[in-house]
């Protein structure tokens, strides 16, 4: 894909301008989104999310270890963004890893909080199996197979997908354990704890392109941005997390107004979610 | 550790001959000029061509034909442990030279000079065979995108375990340390374009174990046409022909 002639620039501006986008959206309308859950078989949890052209995969592993001495009860959560060159021939190679670094950065830090792991959305102390010897490492992978914008909405969607689809084995802990030595566990093979998903916090990117601003940019539109703001909301309505990109500069009042047509939007964007999801396990059991 | 049981089934329930179920499905990344997933079992890959194009890289473009550029990677979570580094390592750097050389070798380069086709392989889920796979995506990925071929070529492995040939190993059938012959092959100019095999194997047995998978190419090539005949049927019938 080569760069836009003036007259596509204009026609993708001046549409957005009248609130109907090159694909007959609205301004605040999502493409539609697809959720598969349990596509990767050998992981704790996955799922595949598709929003029009952009296809991501998200994986969740879960392995045991110790926990940080600064916070002995709690478990640990690493997510970790790889964009295939399948998605575009300039992320071969090393190419991909300043967009994979970015996006790893902005969704740890949409999900999981500061770094003293206050207000994550993730609820760590679930993970913990033994409070300061040992606790469940969640490994997130996510992978981008197809780009066609808005990545981000697109893995915060599908890493709530995965967790939700995934099952954390029943740990029975050796009674008698002292001092420093490592418990003793048995891993069940057959029982497994869903996690709880309804605190993960979405994330809304809203692209402001002339005086407005739209929702779920496909990669055109995205190259007409001037800025962007991602916000990770949860269902109460809190924000989890904010991300500016873009060079130009935005008026204060703007980015209320943003947050606040986030917060309207974010609604929506989890209600699809849950019952997309929802869906998606139903679809599995049965097959 | 027994990988034919008495009655002659395999560790998942196939018959020695028998190859582990293929699917395909072509234009999985709308983006790309062409692209393609393939599935051999639990094995899963995405293929995506990019090209011809214009070369990125002066330096590298040739007067009389076509750069074929292949990279080959695997994610993170595409092994039963989580892999650190999903590419850039050795086997990666192989794989895709492989995978360069065979495709290269059918593309009609000459068609093309001075332009660039970048052929991009992700594995989703190895589980055996991913090479084998990785060739026969990049081979449905490259019909998609138009890109004239001398021939499909369409990519097999087998093996010798417990003194039974097999077709089409899985992970665990590959790891037992017996040799693994992996071939690709032209179908309709019936010639072999790619032969490797590792471990040892003595000769009159290669060429059982050769031409089984030989075998196994010409079952996906015929599964490959099927698919882009169905491909093509559904093209014209949108395009209202």
């Amino acid at each position: 894909m080569g760069g836009l002639s003036l007259g596509e620039k204009n026609f993708i501006q001046g549409g957005i301008a009248q609130d109907l986008r090159s694909d007959g959206r609205k301004r605040l309308t999502y493409r539609p989104v697809s959720v598969e859950t349990g596509v990767i078989p050998q992981a704790n949890g996955s799922a595949r999310v598709r929003m029009g052209a952009t296809d991501v995969i998200s994986s969740v592993k879960a392995e045991l270890g110790k926990p940080s001495s600064l916070q002995p009860d709690k478990g640990k959560v690493s997510i970790y963004v790889d964009c295939s060159p399948t998605a575009a021939p300039m992320f071969e190679g090393r190419g991909g890893d300043e967009l994979s670094t970015d996006l790893s950065v902005a969704l740890q830090c949409c999900l999981l909080g500061g770094k003293s792991g206050a207000g994550a959305g993730i609820d760590l102390s679930s993970l913990i199996v033994v409070e300061g010897k040992m606790c469940w490492g969640l490994y997130i992978d996510c992978l981008v197979i197809s780009s066609d914008g808005n990545l981000l909405d697109a893995l915060g969607a599908a890493i709530k997908a995965a967790l939700s689809n995934t099952g954390i084995p029943r740990v029975l802990v050796a009674a008698g354990a002292s001092g420093d030595e490592q418990p003793e566990v048995d891993i069940s093979d057959e029982e497994f704890l869903q996690f709880d998903t309804s605190d993960i916090p979405v994330i809304v990117t809203l692209t402001k392109v002339g005086r407005h601003y739209i929702v779920d940019a496909t990669s055109e539109e995205e190259s007409q941005m001037s800025s962007a703001v991602s916000i990770s909301v949860n269902r109460k309505g809190h924000i989890c997390g904010l991300t500016k990109r873009g060079g130009a500069g935005l008026d204060p009042s703007i980015i209320l107004d943003m947050i606040s047509v986030a917060k309207h939007v974010s609604e929506q964007l989890i209600n699809k979610l849950d019952s997309e999801i929802a869906a998606a396990e139903a679809g599995e059991d049965d097959s | 550790m027994e990988y034919v049981n008495p009655e002659g089934l395999r560790l998942d329930g196939r018959r020695p001959m028998e190859m582990r179920q293929i699917r395909a499905e072509i234009g999985a990344v709308a983006k790309a000029d062409g692209s393609a997933v393939f599935e051999m079992g639990n094995t899963k890959v995405i293929a995506a061509v990019y090209g011809p194009r214009e070369v990125q890289n002066r330096s590298q473009q040739i007067s009389d034909k076509a750069l074929v550029r292949c990279e080959y990677s695997m994610a993170n979570f595409s092994t039963g442990d989580r892999m650190r580094k999903p590419k850039g390592d050795r086997r990666s750097t192989e794989i895709s030279l492989v995978i360069r050389q065979t495709m290269e070798a059918c593309i009609m380069t000459h068609l093309m000079p001075r332009s660039q086709i970048d052929i991009f392989v992700q594995v989703l889920q190895a589980d055996g065979g991913t090479r084998s796979a990785c060739i026969n995506a990049a081979t449905l990925a490259l019909a998609d995108a138009g890109i004239p071929l001398r021939d499909l070529v369409t990519s097999c492995s087998a093996g010798y375990l417990n003194s039974t040939p097999l077709l089409d190993l899985n992970y665990v059938e590959d790891s037992a340390g017996g040799p693994d012959v992996t071939v690709g092959f032209l179908p309709k100019l019936d010639k072999v374009t790619l032969l490797q095999m590792d471990s040892k194997l003595s000769i009159d047995l290669f060429e059982n174990v050769m031409q089984l998978a030989i075998e196994g190419c010409k079952a996906v090539a015929n599964y490959i046409r099927e698919i882009l005949l169905e491909n093509t049927k559904q093209l014209e019938y949108r395009r209202g022909l």
